[in-house]
């Protein structure tokens, strides 16, 4: 290590998976336990002897993933550490042992308590449980891991998959909304309602919805098992607390103020003491007067729906309902009652419109389900389930006649539990490998499919992107309506602009900036943050600020002099609209310091009064899954480090944050910024931030290269020799860019280069360069230009060839055949480093049954190379079943081939040109590794290509890297000693080409490489990075003359693979009959598809009834010695029973297909043969 | 199937010992009984078109 001075650091690039692997902590430190506990215990009473026992859960364990070691003679076996790098090879599942304490406590006996194993859940990459947790890349390297190695997936079958971000509403936030899909609810329901996802501690969620009534009224609707319940909001009001109907009616009334009518930020109406009358009739008229009565109408109207409660009270059941459906994120029902009050009233002001409805499209009421959160909430109802079914078993073995249970024999009732205990790790496992969720209720999630993907590591930046991707949710695709889709103000810094497909996913997988974070469970010294400490110390900030508590019921008034302050959806308080903005300020600055208490990433969403705005408040957000990223607090100390504040989506709809180019943004005197963004690139994602001076190009081609450069061929591995990848895309000869981004150094992308730094030349010096086709030079392209391979691997497990049944034995083995031995070795595998053709054998394999050695041919049109076989002896024991043979394909660059440029500038090699026959510069000598047409250039605006290729000419001959950071004009130039704002780029790089004597513009004097003559005018030239991607013509092309033709039809069969032609379809026949080109259109469509000669009898018109009569005359041919000759055919028609009327037609064969299926359905066809052309018929 | 196939060389995945293994023997390193072998290359003349 003396050697290397400094050792790469990796913590920004680990940073951008942090999301993943914090929220997988949570799950394996507290999430698991949280959720656990949380389920209901069960009881099951015996019929015959009325015994009760009651089975709940204690401390869940997910224990580190271990493999069997080698086998010792004095302990047996013992476990070793399994490595994620044996779970590719072999194909198997990371993951660990989990294991619960389940506690048996039969009647008011001791509880029994017995560890039993709930099977192996899957273990992320690098989270706590990981071996490689917290692994420098020395260990990394030493485990056969990439040194940059980040985690952040699970490994399933030997597949990378991770969990998909997806958006989901803001948690314990009152959302006002306008869906006409509302009306629909029942009579009377208008299209207005007040929507709130309720977030328990174990992450699971109930959406509540309060719906306007048209009389007035309310209802409060929420989701038990797939079906909506609705309820008077009076009757949820009353049975919340003891409370009085004046009680009720002065809480929602409060909010009104004759004196402020029409006033900014005013959200009361007069109406609404007519309405609160309404609510509270509702109730009277069911005759429900106190809370008791409510809790009873509640429970007998959810009995039949809430599982084990058939013998409590109707109290007890409704006390349930409101504790696991309604508003489940807090736990006092005064906190309930008050945020129902705080609803209704935000309801009637939506209603009034004296607020606008909030934006369920804006990024700004929106949180991300993490996939560690996921899996909480999946292995939590699992284990519910499990518990339920086992019930269910338990009851139907106790009603058994013949008795084998003894429910009070409690090792019985272990045992009996145990049996399927172990699909609970089995469905988590297939929910990650299928990413699909198998449950019976929704889970209050927005999909149940789609909620995994595989990590896919074509390059670097591919695999990167999949774990800052955010995706809004699948039922949106599709959707017709574009609104979702589009780019809306409140996601700036959060997600990036220019990074998003276009197609079909575009503006619905977005991904995060490089700066965007998600809040976690975690503090920054990686403690688990306790919230409840955290919210008290926030209340005694709230209350030294000038904050009214709540919990003396004082008569409270509404907005515009007062504003409600909502903490994580638990109203606390209220707080004068005349101090609010201080407060707001003291605690952005108690937010700054770490000793306050008050969490860094807390989100101060202050709602100023407004005139039909969002509904005022203050609202306080400390829970986890939420976006943040960082900015400057310009009012607070002008320390640089002491002064970044985390900030949320939500909030900075509502802040004064300026760039930081020094102007003031159209901001008005009145009001001054606060907070100052850090870069400009803070707005771009890791991909769109590695585009060269990307400022100075138009934005689609920018958004065009963060598609390519995902698709590039790169260097995928370092660890390549020792990963079993089904494809991987290798680029042998890469290089570093000379124009890059303080990204690129950044996120070490160093480790991964994509592409080349190819001399461009821009002439259209041939014919070959239309169209975006471009020449590569032949010599660079034999020195080593853009040479890549594919490796390919396979897995062969012989096993599975055969059913577990009928147990044939199937082994790896060569045949004594001569002609096997050049190919197979006698393990019955090819031999490393060989040369593999087409239909040449890759192995060979022998049933013990038949004894049949049988060879398995290679695929394809091309020969490969055996690059390596690994044998894998974890499943089978004894025999050679399971191999890996990877195969490695050569991908030099051919015609055909795509490459690419940064910024969005792709094109097609169309010749490889002679070395000697290229241009060449009259200075120094040098021929263009590549040429491209200046006709790509005009209508694209792709200047930051041109600046890229004047750069990296100074940068080469300088001898050093140039930063090309795009907005690099609009950074506070205080610390910086660069020139005057006034000098263009162009000023900055010409100076450096002119010392070097080469033209300030970048342009060179060329030679033709032909004739030898001074090209006319002077050719710009010079390094610009090449990409090339993995669109190859080798995996594309598809040509045929005859082949293969489909059985029906007689047709050219179609598909790539299996030898078929390209379709000559509509379109093209068409254009070909639209030149009055017939004979070509009777050539392609006709004589070279499905010609046909058919007998048609002339007199039936029948193309079906030809037959063929037999040649009597063969015999006395033979008789006289005679070879026999070819008869014509002789066809008689079965139907005239004549063969007078027969004619031979030509037509297509589908037509005589399409006679015979026309029979088969009792139509007859008939045809008009006639000589003459349009006398028929 | 050959009658007498003759035994191949393989390098486990963890060690790097060099095993020799005949159809039948269970396929472990001997010295760490590590459960992926791979292959050694062949000593055969192999030839490539340098294109």
């Amino acid at each position: 290590m003396a050697s290397k001075a400094t050792k790469p650091d990796y913590e920004a690039l680990r940073e951008l998976f942090r999301p993943h692997i914090d929220s997988f902590n949570y799950f394996i430190d507290e999430g698991l336990e949280k959720a656990l506990l949380s389920i209901r215990p069960v009881e099951v009473s015996d019929p015959s002897t009325g015994g009760k026992l009651r089975i709940y859960f204690e401390n869940p364990q997910v224990f580190h993933p271990v493999r069997e070691g080698r086998i010792t003679t004095t302990k047996g076996r013992i476990t070793e550490a399994l490595y994620p790098h044996e779970c590719r090879q072999a194909r198997t599942t990371y993951k660990g042992e989990f294991k619960v304490t389940i506690c048996l406590q039969y009647n008011e006996r001791q509880p029994v308590q017995t560890p039993m194993s709930f099977g192996h859940l899957p273990i992320m990459l690098r989270s706590r449980l990981c071996h490689l947790k917290d692994a420098d890349p020395q260990k990394l390297i030493f485990h056969k891991e990439e040194a940059t190695e980040m985690g952040g997936y699970f490994i399933c079958n030997g597949l990378e998959r991770l969990g998909r971000l997806l958006i989901v509403p803001k948690r314990n936030y009152p959302m006002g909304m306008i869906r006409s899909s509302f009306r629909s609810r029942g009579v009377g329901y208008s299209d207005k309602a007040v929507v709130i996802r309720c977030v328990r501690e174990d992450q699971s969620s109930v959406t509540v919805k309060l719906y306007y009534l048209q009389n007035g009224s309310a209802r409060l609707g929420f989701w038990i098992r797939g079906r909506e319940f609705l309820l008077p909001v009076g009757i949820v009001l009353k049975a919340l607390i003891d409370t009085s109907d004046r009680e009720i009616f002065v809480s929602l009334t409060c909010c009104y103020n004759d004196r402020y009518q029409k006033q900014r930020g005013a959200v009361g109406s007069q109406i609404i003491g007519e309405r609160a009358q309404i609510i509270l009739e509702e109730v009277r008229d069911l005759s429900l007067l106190t809370s008791s009565q409510c809790l009873k109408h509640i429970g007998e109207y959810f009995r039949p729906v809430m599982d084990g409660f058939e013998n409590e009270f109707h109290t007890t059941v409704a006390e349930a309902v409101l504790r696991d459906y309604v508003f489940v994120h807090l736990t006092r029902n005064h906190d309930k009652f008050n945020l129902l009050i705080f609803m209704l009233q935000k309801l009637y002001a939506l209603v009034d419109q004296t607020v606008a409805p909030d934006n369920s499209d804006a990024l700004q009421n929106q949180e991300i389900l993490l996939p560690g959160h996921l899996i909480t909430i999946y292995v939590k109802e699992k284990v519910q389930d499990w518990l339920n079914k086992s019930r269910r078993q338990l009851l139907d073995e106790l009603a058994k006649k013949e008795k084998n249970l003894q429910i009070s024999m409690v090792h019985q009732v272990a045992k009996f539990l145990n049996r399927n205990a172990a699909s609970v790790g089995r469905s988590v496992e297939s929910m990650i490998k299928l990413g699909r969720l198998t449950t019976s209720s929704s889970l209050d999630l927005p999909q149940r499919e789609g909620m995994t993907i595989q990590a896919e590591r074509l390059n670097f930046y591919r695999f990167l992107s999949h774990f800052r991707s955010v995706h809004r949710g699948a039922s949106f695709a599709k959707m017709r309506i574009t609104s979702v889709r589009k780019l809306l103000p409140e996601s700036w810094g959060f997600l990036c602009p220019v990074h998003t497909p276009d197609g079909e996913p575009c503006g619905l997988l977005n991904h995060m900036t490089s700066t965007c974070c998600i809040s976690s469970f975690y503090d920054s010294e990686g403690k688990v943050k306790d919230f409840l400490k955290i919210r008290m110390s926030i209340m005694t900030v709230l209350v030294g600020v000038g904050m009214t508590p709540l919990l003396p019921k004082l008569e409270r008034a509404g907005p515009p002099v007062v504003l409600h302050v909502l903490l994580d959806g638990c109203v606390v308080g209220s707080i004068a609209s005349s101090k609010v903005e201080k407060a707001v300020a003291h605690i952005r600055s108690l937010k700054l310091s770490s000793l306050s208490g008050v969490p860094n990433d807390l989100e101060v969403g202050y709602v100023p009064l407004s005139l039909g705005g969002t509904y005022p408040g203050l609202y306080l957000f400390t829970s986890p899954s939420r976006f943040i990223r960082p900015v400057r607090n310009i009012s607070h100390s002008s320390d640089s480090n002491l002064n970044i504040e985390l900030i949320g989506p939500f909030e900075q709809a509502f802040m004064e944050i300026r760039c930081a180019d020094g102007g003031d943004g159209g901001r008005r005197e009145s009001f001054p910024a606060t907070h100052e963004e850090i870069h400009p690139t803070g707005i771009l994602s890791v991909v769109a931030n590695l585009t060269p001076w990307s400022d100075h190009n138009q934005s689609p081609r920018n958004m065009y290269q963060c598609q390519m450069a995902k698709q590039t061929m790169g260097f995928s591995a370092q660890a390549l020799q020792f990963r079993a990848d089904v494809k991987s895309y290798h680029l042998q000869t890469p290089q570093s860019p000379i124009v890059r981004t303080a990204s690129y150094s950044k996120y070490c992308m160093d480790e991964f280069p994509t592409g080349t730094n190819a001399i461009v030349a821009v002439l259209a010096y041939t014919g070959y360069d239309m169209e975006d086709a471009m020449i590569l030079n032949k010599s660079s392209v034999d020195r080593g230009l853009c040479r890549g391979h594919i490796y390919q691997t396979e897995s062969i497990d012989l096993t599975k060839n055969h059913d577990r049944e009928d147990r044939v034995l199937e082994i790896f083995a060569r045949s004594s055949e001569k002609t096997m031995k050049s190919s197979i070795d006698s393990d019955g595998l090819p031999y490393i480093g060989q040369v593999i053709h087409p239909n040449e054998p890759l192995y060979s394999s022998y049933n013990t049954l038949t004894s049949v050695t049988k060879p398995t041919r290679l695929k394809g049109s091309e020969p490969v190379i055996i690059d390596y076989v690994t044998v894998d002896g974890t499943t089978s024991k004894n025999y050679m079943q399971k191999v890996n043979i990877r195969t490695r394909r050569t991908r030099y660059p051919i015609i055909g081939d795509k490459f690419s440029s940064r910024h969005g500038q792709k094109g097609v090699c169309s010749q490889l040109w002679p070395d000697i026959d290229m241009p060449f510069s009259a200075v120094t000598g040098m021929r263009p590794d590549l040429i491209i047409n200046p006709h790509a250039f005009p209508s694209r605006m792709t200047i930051g290509m041109l600046l890229e290729s004047i750069a990296a000419k100074g940068g080469s001959l300088h001898g050093k890297f140039v930063d090309a950071t795009p907005f690099q004009n609009s950074v506070s130039e205080k610390d910086e000693d660069r020139p005057s704002k006034s000098s263009t780029l162009v000023d900055e790089l010409g100076p450096m080409l002119a010392s070097y004597g080469f033209n300030y513009h970048g342009v060179e004097v060329l030679y033709s490489g032909v004739f030898g003559t001074e090209l006319t005018c002077e050719i710009f030239i010079g390094p610009v990075y090449y990409q090339r991607l993995r669109h190859m013509v080798s995996d594309k092309f598809q040509v045929r003359s005859t082949g293969t033709v489909d059985q029906i039809t007689r047709q050219p069969i179609g598909g790539r693979k299996r030898g078929g032609g390209i379709r000559f379809g509509e379109m093209e026949r068409d254009s070909v009959l639209a030149h009055g080109a017939a004979y070509l259109l009777h050539d392609r469509l006709h004589s070279c598809s499905d010609y046909h000669i058919a007998e048609v009898c002339s007199f039936c018109g029948s193309v079906l009834t030809a037959s063929v009569i037999q040649p009597q005359k063969r015999a006395v041919r033979e008789i006289h010695g005679l070879p026999p000759a070819r008869t014509p055919k002789s066809y008689t028609c079965h139907a005239c029973k004549t063969s007078k009327g027969m004619e031979t037609v030509a037509m297509p064969y589908v037509f005589k297909y399409l006679a015979a299926e026309m029979a088969a359905m009792n139509i007859k066809m008939e045809l008009q043969l006639s000589n003459r052309a349009g006398s028929g018929g | 199937m050959d009658p007498q196939p003759e035994p191949v060389s393989y390098i486990c995945g963890d060690c790097g010992a060099e095993n020799t293994l005949k159809p039948g023997d269970v396929i472990q390193c001997r010295e760490c009984g590590y459960r992926i072998l791979y292959k050694k290359r062949t000593r055969r003349i192999v030839q490539y078109e340098a294109r």
